[in-house]
């Protein structure tokens, strides 16, 4: 069996791309939401 | 020189970030989500020679909803046949696969449209659109695990929050798109279809593209793998093709099946439920529904869709927030509460409609939903743990033909109950109540198999021989760099 990988930080301007990466998926999916949630409010 | 989609070419470097895993598997899920909102093309499809109103040669909804049989089929078989290619040749392969055939899909979709020919639509979306889901529903799975050992369920919950949110993006999109292309000509639903493929092609292959598998043995940094593990959490792992040999592979088959079954049953049923029950309640009127004017009944229905969106908002809520839970309250124990607190919800339901109050029966049909789709979103990690991490992704898809038999048992078991306590003079508000109870008996029949599921044997793991020849076949060997 191999050796376990030492444990490696994330590099800081690695977290730069995450924030990217995760806004191009959020803001789809914060829309998807945002329209539910218009036609979920006559419920109430 | 290894090829742009082998697994060893996409093997993460030192310092990459985990957290750049899970908006990429979300990127595919968010996609092939859309299979859940194919019904919004059903009307404008429905009178795509007629344009203004059905001619006779258009297509019947019920004709076009064979859609759905066959996406489930398709995501269930591929899965579980494709499942060892997947994990043998990596995420970003399968995700490039998947792009093609969703995206693909589309494509010989709107063809069909466009001359007419449903037999293309069936194909196109249907069976290859339909290993697409398969095949992107698995892709992630096993790669999250391992980047997140610390976290399996909240990293799996993640990816499949996604597909259950896709519809929310694809449905209000698809229904801009064809108000666009919409011409006194054309419906504008092979456009539509044109442009969502190609949408769904790109995102799909951005996704398959982010992906990055680690080191073997790789863990994160200030992590160590607790020194007292839970004996339902395994360290070692179960072949693919010895899995299913195992109870607990047909224990977990059936939690999921009855959980989703039951669900299913409940998604079709609830805003109907809640039209049926509540009636004029609902607008401030007096009278059951059949009572109502046109204009009245309009109201309510507006009311039921409302009703039908909160529950798809619980439905994505509950898959990151149980998936999350699980990592904290252990996989059984959480499939406990699933059945457990599902059983007595389930049997409260129509007590709650007698009440007559409506946020006391929509909280109830909320949790019962989140729960639902905290199923789904638990079950991967269950498996790693059960199974270990190896073959997860392959095991996982074999597991996910309880979701095809579940597209069959649930609405089967709901529509034939309903139809015949209706034909035997059963009140259409009172019908749901017994469906509802044999719901509870599905939930019982998980509680049971969930409560008999144990650490797997030991002669069922994987010898460190068999564990060095995987690695080779799967392209491993010297790939660390």
């Amino acid at each position: 069996m191999s050796a376990p990988v030492g444990p490696t930080k994330p590099s800081s301007s690695s977290w730069v791309l995450v924030a990217v990466a995760w806004t191009l998926v959020g803001i789809p999916l914060a829309w998807g939401i945002y329209r539910t949630l218009r036609t979920a409010v006559k419920i109430f | 020189m290894a090829g742009l989609l082998a697994k060893e070419r996409i093997i993460a470097a030192p310092g990459f970030n985990r957290w750049l895993v899970p908006p990429a598997a979300l990127a595919i899920h968010l996609s092939i989500g859309m299979a859940y909102g194919f019904s919004v093309f059903w009307l404008p499809l429905s009178r795509a020679i007629g344009i203004t109103q059905s001619a006779p040669d258009d297509w019947k909804i019920s004709t076009l909803g064979v859609m759905y049989s066959l996406f489930f089929v398709f995501l269930g078989s591929s899965a579980a046949v494709f499942g060892r290619w997947v994990e043998r040749e990596g995420p970003r392969k399968t995700g490039v696969v998947a792009a093609f055939c969703w995206g693909g899909g589309f494509f010989i979709s709107a063809l069909g449209v466009y001359i007419h020919q449903i037999w293309l639509l069936w194909i196109g979306s249907g069976v290859i659109g339909g290993c697409g889901l398969g095949l992107g529903y698995i892709s992630p799975v096993s790669t999250l695990i391992k980047w997140f050992p610390d976290r399996r369920g909240m990293a799996t919950g993640m990816a499949i929050m996604g597909f259950g949110g896709g519809a929310m993006i694809g449905s209000p999109l698809a229904d801009i798109l064809m108000r666009h292309y919409a011409t006194p000509t054309s419906v504008g639903v092979w456009e539509t279809f044109v442009t969502m493929g190609a949408i769904y092609l790109v995102a799909m292959l951005c996704g398959a593209f982010g992906y990055r598998v680690p080191p073997d043995g790789w863990r994160p940094a200030g992590w160590t793998p607790p020194a007292q593990r839970s004996a339902m959490i395994t360290t070692r792992h179960v072949h693919v093709s010895r899995a299913w040999r195992t109870p607990q592979f047909w224990l977990l088959f059936t939690v999921l099946w009855m959980n989703v079954s039951a669900g299913i049953g409940v998604i079709g049923m609830a805003s109907p439920m809640l039209q049926e029950v509540f009636g004029g309640k609902l607008i401030g009127a007096a009278g059951a529904l059949k009572d109502l004017l046109g204009d009245q009944r309009a109201q309510v229905a507006t009311i039921g869709a409302g009703f039908a969106a909160l529950l798809s908002l619980f439905n994505i809520a509950g898959r990151i927030f149980w998936a999350s839970m699980s990592d904290y309250l252990g996989r059984k124990p959480t499939y406990f509460v699933f059945f457990a607190l599902g059983i007595v919800l389930y049997a409260f339901a129509p007590s709650a409609g007698r009440i007559g109050s409506v946020p006391l029966f929509a909280a109830v049909f909320c949790v019962i939903i989140s729960m639902y789709g905290g199923g789904f979103a638990t079950i991967p990690a269950y498996i790693a743990d059960l199974f270990g991490t190896r073959f997860v992704g392959a095991i996982h898809g074999r597991v996910l033909l309880a979701w095809s038999a579940a597209g069959i048992l649930g609405p089967t078991l709901v529509n034939k109950l309903r139809e015949y306590q209706l034909a035997h003079g059963v009140p259409a508000a009172q019908a749901y109540n017994t469906t509802m109870y044999i719901l509870v008996g599905l939930l019982v029949i998980g509680l049971v198999a969930n409560l008999a599921v144990k650490p797997v044997a030991e002669e069922h793991y994987m010898t460190d021989a068999e564990l060095e020849a995987e690695r080779r076949l799967a392209h491993e060997a010297g790939a660390a760099r």
